[in-house]
Formats: structure tokens, sequence, C-alpha cells
């Protein structure tokens, strides 16, 4: 088996990301720590990949929703000061004048300062992985876990990535010294290479959408549907902004991972979908996706029909 | 925005999906392939005041129930009909019952026959349904299909019912005393009733002979412990084989098991 380097990076890297000195001495005295279960590593040595290290990265990230970046401190309209082709949508109240407090127009809108201080945070993370991996002499890290929490109760938020550092037996390391790296360890890389398919990358994307309630979005939301509402003497309707503003994050978040696919296929997949309520319909709506680039070698060759059979142990 | 009413990917779009190696490799054995990450979202308003003490069930929670899930499960079908998919495995659930709001959020993979090659049209089973919508994990599905059926959609049901107030004589009887709630038990059985009618509605209105894999929750709400839930939901099924498949498994005894459960030496008299 011989793997190939990837052609194209994972999520964003950083360009300060040098190995410090302790961790360089400590990998360089070649004592295979890993993260793997003894079944996983059995399967690994199997498939030809011997553990070098446990390699970790790490990135603490200033986090304001308000911050760096965001129009908020720039006195610029969101519209004119969101990249082209972000997500922004417009919400207009049908009710006409009826007071200064009354919500005349509402808005949902992509957060991209947030989304681009996450790409930096895991992306950094992630790079500094890999340059620890790479300095190990690997080929690749397996069994990638990723992490990010908020410090204490301060505003600040840690990345922190950890895998496996393995290299191939009988096989030159990588061109450019980029590591390939995924999620998958042991019997499923295994069973991923059996079944035509290399790792190339962990890819993730985050998403950020704020919703800033319309009249209607406000009303239905506290329950006041009756006479407000869109949908008239009904006592309930969809809250349409609110609905729209998390398929947009899930939406968003898959075409972002697309990008980073190339022609390649994203495996094992898994989102999230938080959403914090800040008051009257209000709301911030974050999505993450994640997963490994996987690029097909051989073309695919089913297997057999499955035995179905009953355990009696 | 054209993305979120038309999510169709770009021709030669990577594929994206959330199955596991061995779910992959399940559907490759009947010539079935994922093809893209699916989802559907509707969040529905409850009007306030629905959930003052009072009597029998609550029609307006149940409505917004009902309406926020069959919109989430439409978007995501509708999904996986722009991305070219036959139906939807593997389908996450997620519902969030709040004071004035029902959140549903359904998330799985769309998957379709790989019918360019001759495996993948050999071994496909009956008529293609319309697009589907299940639960089913794709081991699951793979074993559906072996057997000659095929899902048709996700059926669902839910109710909401007020717990009737017990006489104040009732009351004081059974302060001291460890009997039963009839109020409570007859409450539960006719959110019960209500919901797995209208699931088992919901599978007929497809077409569907039964339903398999049901799931059900039930109990009090946390905002109002006098209001009791149930829901139930699974897969709606038809057989499109000729009759049904006898898959015939084997038995196999596991010879690893390390677990002492039994020793005879403790029916040794002492």
């Amino acid at each position: 088996m011989t793997l190939q380097p990837p052609d194209t990076p994972g999520p964003g890297r950083a360009d300060d990301a040098d190995v410090p000195p302790e961790a360089a001495a400590r990998l360089a005295t070649r004592s295979s720590a890993s993260a793997l279960s003894i079944p996983d590593l059995a399967a690994c040595l199997e498939a030809g990949l011997e553990p070098v290290g446990l390699v970790q990265g790490f990135c603490a990230m200033q986090w304001a929703f308000y911050g760096a970046g965001s129009p908020y401190l720039q006195g610029a309209s969101l519209s004119s000061s969101l990249p082209h082709g972000a997500y922004v949508e417009q919400w207009s109240c049908p009710h006409g004048f009826v007071s200064a407090e009354h919500r005349m127009w509402g808005q949902n809108y992509e957060q991209p300062w947030v989304e681009a201080a996450w790409a930096q945070g895991f992306g950094s993370a992630f790079q500094r992985m890999l340059e620890e991996a790479a300095d190990a002499g690997a080929h690749g890290v397996i069994g990638v876990v990723d992490t990010s929490a908020h410090v204490a109760d301060l505003s600040i938020v840690e990345f922190h990535l950890l895998g496996t550092a393995v290299v191939v037996r009988d096989a030159p390391l990588p061109a450019g010294g980029q590591p390939w790296s995924t999620y998958l360890a042991g019997m499923r890389l295994t069973k991923l290479l059996e079944a035509g398919m290399m790792p190339v990358s962990v890819v993730a994307s985050m998403v950020s959408v704020r919703v800033w309630a319309s009249c209607v979005t406000e009303f239905l939301s506290e329950g006041q549907a009756y006479g407000w509402g869109g949908s008239g003497s009904a006592g309930t309707a969809e809250i349409e902004q609110v609905s729209r503003a998390r398929a947009a994050a899930r939406s968003l978040a898959r075409q972002r991972i697309r990008d980073q696919l190339g022609a390649d296929e994203l495996h094992g997949a898994r989102s999230g979908l938080d959403w914090r309520e800040l008051g009257q319909g209000d709301e911030i709506v974050e999505c993450t996706l994640r997963g490994t680039r996987v690029r097909r070698f051989k073309e695919v060759d089913p297997l057999p029909a499955p035995r179905p059979t009953v355990q009696l142990g | 925005m054209a993305f979120l009413d038309a999510p169709k990917p770009p021709t030669g779009a990577p594929v994206t999906s959330d199955l596991s190696i061995d779910e992959t490799l399940l559907l490759h054995s009947i010539g079935w392939v994922p093809v893209d990450l699916v989802n559907g979202v509707s969040v529905y308003a409850v009007p306030a005041g629905v959930w003052v003490w009072s009597q029998g069930e609550i029609a307006w929670a149940t409505e917004a129930h009902q309406r926020a899930v069959a919109a989430a499960v439409a978007r995501l079908r509708r999904e996986c009909e722009h991305v070219g998919g036959s139906g939807v495995v593997g389908v996450e659930v997620t519902i969030e019952v709040h004071p004035h709001h029902v959140d549903v959020e359904v998330v799985g993979t769309a998957v379709r026959p790989a019918v360019s090659t001759d495996a993948g049209r050999a071994k496909h089973r009956g008529p293609l349904p319309e697009v589907f919508v299940s639960d089913l994990s794709a081991r699951d599905f793979v074993l559906l299909h072996a057997s000659g059926w095929a899902p048709l959609g996700l059926a669902f049901g839910t109710s909401f019912v007020n717990v009737p107030r017990r006489s104040a004589s009732t009351a004081l009887q059974q302060r001291t005393q460890n009997v039963e709630l009839a109020n409570f038990t007859n409450a539960l059985y006719s959110a019960r009733e209500a919901a797995m009618a209208r699931m088992q509605e919901t599978a007929l209105h497809v077409g569907a002979s039964g339903v398999v894999a049901v799931h059900v929750s039930e109990g009090p709400l946390a905002f109002a412990h006098h209001v009791v839930q149930f829901s139930a939901w699974g897969t709606a099924v038809t057989l499109v084989a000729d009759q049904h498949q006898r898959i015939s498994p084997e038995l196999v005894l596991s010879l690893d098991d390390r677990v002492v459960t039994f020793d005879a030496r403790s029916l040794r008299r002492r």
C-alpha cells in the first residue's frame, strides 16, 4: 500500500506555526506515543502504518462577536460591509407605522468575521499538529480528535487538535512535507483503504448567522400570533425568518466543505447546529461541519451481498 | 436566496456523506451509493396561553408540532430530489419544544442506486419508489432491501394532553397513599392513542402497509408539568418484491466471551 500526499491543504494555515523546541526534542526521542486502542493499533500495523508519536496543536483565540473585523465597530451598514456572496436576507414590516418601538424591518446576515476567527483558530491548531507530525517524519496523522471550548468565563476560545502521527512502511515522504490527516483510525481506516479510498485531509467549516428579528418574527417568537402574525387568525404559523436562518447555516456549511473537496469526497461527516436566543426573536445560529476528505484510488468494487447472521454469544 | 430554494449542486459536485465506512460498503453491496448531505429545518410558533391548565388535547401545540415536522421532512425530501437522490437514510431527528415555538431539524444522507453499473441494476428489487425519507440506518435499509421491502416515508404523530385536575376530595384522599393517579394514566393513554393514530394515518397516506423501527417518547413537559406529550415516529414501508424474501440468517456462536456469568460452585451447599 502506498499513500500519496495530498495536493491541497485542509483548513487554514498559520504563518507562525513553528514547532516549539521542547516538542521537537520530545518527538526526536522516537518513543511512539499513540492515542490508538489496542485493536486499532493492531489494524494499523497490519495495514503498514506505524505510529511515531502523539501530535497536538493548540490555538487560543480572543472571542468577541463584535470584535475586530465586525462592521459594528466601523459604523458601516451591514449590507454594504458584507463580502460579496455572503448570505443576507431582508424582511419588511407588513403593518405600517405602529410606534417607535415597532420593528419596521428584520434581517438575517452571515457573520464572516466570526467565521474567520473560527477558521483561524481551527486552522492554526490543525497546522501546528501537522508540523509536529512532519517534524517526527510522519506520512500522516490518524485518529484526529478536535475540540473547541470557552476557557473559564473569559472571552477566549481554545482550539485543540490531537492525533497519532504514523509512517507508511517502505514509502517515500509526502511531496512538500505536508502529511495527510484523517478523523479515522484503526479498523475503520483499514476498511476505507480496502474499499479503494485514501484519506487526504481533515476538513471543517463553520458558519455563523445572526437573526435580527422583524416584528412578525418577534411576535411569533413570543407567542403573540393573534393579530400580528403573518397567518392572520391562525393560532400557529411558521417563524420563517428563523427557519431560513438555520437552513442557511447548514447549507452554507455544506457549501464551504464542498469548496475544500475539489474532485474528492467527504466521508464520515459530523455536523452540529447551535443557536442562542438573544431575546425577542433575535438569535445567533452557528453550524459546524467536519469530516475526512477522501480520494478514490480504485474503482468501486462492491462486496458480495452481505450474509445475515444471528449472534448467539 | 437561491441556494435555499434550489440547493442543487453543480454537475459533478463532490459526494458528502455522514455514513460510516461500513454503511458505505453495505450500500455498495446492493448497488446503492451516497450522494449528499441533506437537511430540513422548521420552526413553528406556539401561541401564548395554550399551556394554561385546561382539559383535553392542546390542539394548537399539537398542530404546531405536526406542521413543523411535516415542513422539515418536506424540505429534506426536496433537497434530496435536487441533489439527484432516490431517498434519505440515517435521518437524525431533533425536536425541541419550547413554550412559544417548536423547533424541528432532520439531517441525513441522500442515496441512490448506482444504476450506471450492471450490478446496480441487477441488484435492485422491484420498481423504484418515489423519493423516500427514512430514519433507518444504512444497515437496516440494506436488510429491508434484501427482504424485498422499500421505505416510503417518515411516519410521525404527536399529541399534547392536559392532565385533568383531581377533585379536592380525591386529592386529599390520595395525599397520604401510594395509589395510581388515574388522571395522569388516562392522559397518557389519550395522548398515546392520538399520536399513534396520527402516525399510522401518515403511513397510510403514502400507501404504506406498515411502520417499522418505531420510536416513542412520552412524559410531562419541563415547563408545563400538567401537560403530557406522546410522540411516535418510524419508517413507513411497503413490499416491492412479489413476496417477502426470506433472508435465512446463519447462527453464529461467539467463542471470545471472557465474562463469567454463571459459576457452578455457587450451587454448592455451605
